[in-house]
């Protein structure tokens, strides 16, 4: 294994030492703990999604390149989330455990929202940080990230009341199946068969059927026609709906708190699908709608809780408006697609840790199409715990370059952190290891990728 | 949106050779829940086929069908019964006494075959459908002998019946819709 400094070419690494990889990395403070917790089985035996009760793994139902199915995640279970009107699962950090710097920027977060028009530089600078657990401001604050609140505070009641009231509508058109547009039909034009309908006897009237509207119609046109052929992505994302965080009662159980959740997804990424017939639904989507509504849900105030859905839809919108491209299989190979940033990714590697690229890529081959593409596609939701990606989104959503550039950062921070067992791994124990990333500090972590911000420019 | 098939009278192969294939293009696997067929249908094959569109099936058997093993009546949840013989007493002619016969037997909406002879009727205690004979087979008792079937739309108490009709080699679609009494 070489040692020496890159000889690549790339003037950048010659500047950054002998070993090519910046001094203030070389601190110890910056390596995640040796070994991870090992809460699950490290047999790599590759476990599809079967059944519900087997832990939860998502591989994207579309693989580009043939690659070795990931193993399963190890269960981080969060403690539940309790009544909605409580905020994030009360882990170990409870408000009065804050450190004096998480409490130094909740109050001027909260000092920030309470302006007239709030200065969403600031926000963004402060919210990359994190925003502490336990303080109720979460929601409000992503919303303003992903720029579903206006910055200015007088707009937001009307805002909110237009967006809100449009989705009402698209729930309406889209989520009605053929009979209950027949009735709705029905209700508007007024009963004509009353005489018929209420008691009496006799032979039924029977009417022709217009524009071929009837259950077993095969015309391009019919609703019924169109409802059937929609079948199949309908109870593809019931199945992944169901999936979704099986260890979380918020999400998963018997629990009216858990139905009523899961119902709210399915209508989000129904109503998604139709409205974007050119990429409908991609499995996956429902791992990066899941934070969101568990964020929007979970707002203090009840009087935005009880409309999570609605805006919850608007935010996804937003929030996959960035990534879309990832999830469409034509462009796989295009500029946009994933192929294209997941060769970003290597190239911030190679740029910022030459020695640690040159082994894994070329060395011990692990192409980072096998591991990287689950990080990037479902936006490290699979990666950490639930509490943790939370984190991980304060920094993605609140950067101004947009999520996909910290996401990048993030991911070459990931991969630096445990560089010591990547530079001793083979591919096997590599490839294991990035599959089933160990638990971290995520503030190091984000630390860390904000420094590969600063050192970009050369 | 509970869609139900009300099929019957086929007489395969000894009236008719097959359904028409009209119809077998439009009743493809994956849209319908229930079917409740009353019976006559003959053979092994046309059950075969009929499962292959939908698991739930429902068999009212009827004097002419050969596998004894079909049961003769069979009840749903929400309260379909299929009759493909009639009851000794019951004249299937006569609507008073086929609503008497349905009120005793409690049920919703009453399927019966036999006759061959298409109809829908309501009364106070329900609704009656005849879908008639699916392969227009003739039978001693009607000359309307245009092949038939009926599929049903339950959405609560609201029942769409939409009759499927082959008339002069074109499939006729109308329908009928009527409110179940509420329990």
């Amino acid at each position: 294994m070489e040692a020496e400094a890159p000889g690549n070419g790339t003037g950048d690494a010659k500047a950054m030492g002998k070993k090519g990889v910046p001094e203030w990395l070389n601190s110890s403070l910056w390596a995640s703990s040796s070994s991870p917790p090992a809460s699950a089985s490290t047999t790599a035996a590759a476990r599809l999604p079967r059944s519900p009760p087997s832990p939860k793994i998502v591989a994207p139902a579309r693989a580009p390149i043939p690659k070795p199915p990931p193993p399963p995640r190890p269960p981080q279970p969060p403690s539940e989330a309790p009544r909605p009107s409580v905020d994030a699962p009360p882990d170990d950090r409870s408000p009065s455990r804050l450190s004096q710097e998480e409490v130094s920027r909740q109050f001027q977060l909260l000092a920030e929202l309470s302006k007239k028009v709030v200065n969403i530089g600031e926000l963004r600078r402060l919210a990359s940080q994190g925003i502490p657990d336990g303080t109720g401001i979460r929601s409000i604050v992503w919303k303003l990230l992903l720029g579903y609140l206006p910055y200015e505070r007088e707009f937001w009641m009307q805002e909110l009341a237009k967006k809100r009231s449009q989705y009402k509508a698209f729930k309406e058109e889209f989520l009605m199946n053929p009979s209950e547009m027949a009735r709705r039909l029905e209700e508007s034009v007024g009963h004509k068969n009353e005489a018929l309908e209420t008691g009496g006897r006799g032979f039924l009237m029977r009417s022709e059927i217009t524009h071929d509207e009837h259950p077993l119609s095969l015309g391009k046109t019919s609703v019924w026609n169109q409802f059937f052929q929609e079948t199949e992505i309908i109870e593809q994302i019931e199945r992944d709906v169901k999936r979704t965080h099986p260890d979380m009662q918020f999400f998963c159980g018997d629990s009216s708190l858990a139905k009523s959740n899961q119902e709210a997804l399915r209508h989000i990424l129904i109503i998604f699908a139709k409205l974007n017939p050119g990429i409908r639904y991609v499995q996956g989507m429902n791992e990066i709608l899941a934070p969101l509504f568990y964020v929007l849900r979970n707002d203090p105030d009840q009087n935005n809780a009880v409309y999570a859905e609605a805006d919850a839809f608007f935010c996804f919108v937003e929030l996959l408006s960035g990534f879309r491209d990832n999830f469409c299989q034509k462009l796989d190979n295009s500029v946009v697609g994933i192929r294209y940033t997941i060769s970003k990714l290597s190239e911030l590697l190679k740029k910022h840790d030459g020695e640690l690229w040159r082994h894994l890529e070329i060395t011990t081959k692990v192409n980072p199409q096998f591991y990287a593409f689950r990080w990037i596609t479902l936006l490290l939701t699979q990666e950490f715990n639930f509490v943790d990606s939370l984190h991980i989104w304060d920094a993605l959503l609140s950067d101004p370059d947009g999520p996909q550039e910290t996401l990048l950062r993030v991911c070459c921070a990931m991969l630096i952190l445990v560089r010591k067992r990547l530079l001793a791994g083979d591919f096997t124990s590599n490839l294991k290891l990035l599959q089933n990333y160990p638990q971290t500090n995520i503030n190091h972590l984000l630390y860390v990728a904000n420094k590969l911000h600063g050192s970009s420019a050369g | 949106m509970v869609l139900v098939l009300a099929i019957g009278d086929l007489h395969i192969p000894h009236r008719a050779p097959d359904l028409p294939a009209k119809f077998k293009q439009m009743l493809v696997p994956g849209k319908i829940q229930h079917i409740l067929c009353v019976g006559n249908l003959c053979i092994e094959d046309v059950h075969d086929y009929l499962k292959s569109l939908c698991p739930d099936l429902h068999f009212a058997r009827g004097e002419y069908d050969e596998d004894a093993r079909y049961p003769e009546r069979k009840t749903h949840d929400w309260s379909i019964q299929a009759w493909a013989l009639p009851w000794p007493s019951v004249p299937w002619s006569d609507l008073d006494s086929l609503a008497m016969f349905q009120r005793q037997l409690d049920v919703d909406i009453l399927v019966t075959g036999h006759t061959s002879q298409f109809k829908a009727y309501k009364h106070e205690g329900g609704v009656v459908i005849n879908p008639g004979s699916a392969t227009g087979a003739h039978s001693s008792i009607t000359y309307d002998a245009n092949p038939r079937f009926v599929l049903l739309d339950i959405d609560d108490l609201r029942v769409w019946v939409y009759i499927y009709e082959l008339i002069d080699g074109q499939v006729k679609v109308d329908k009928i819709a009527t409110t179940l009494p509420a329990h």
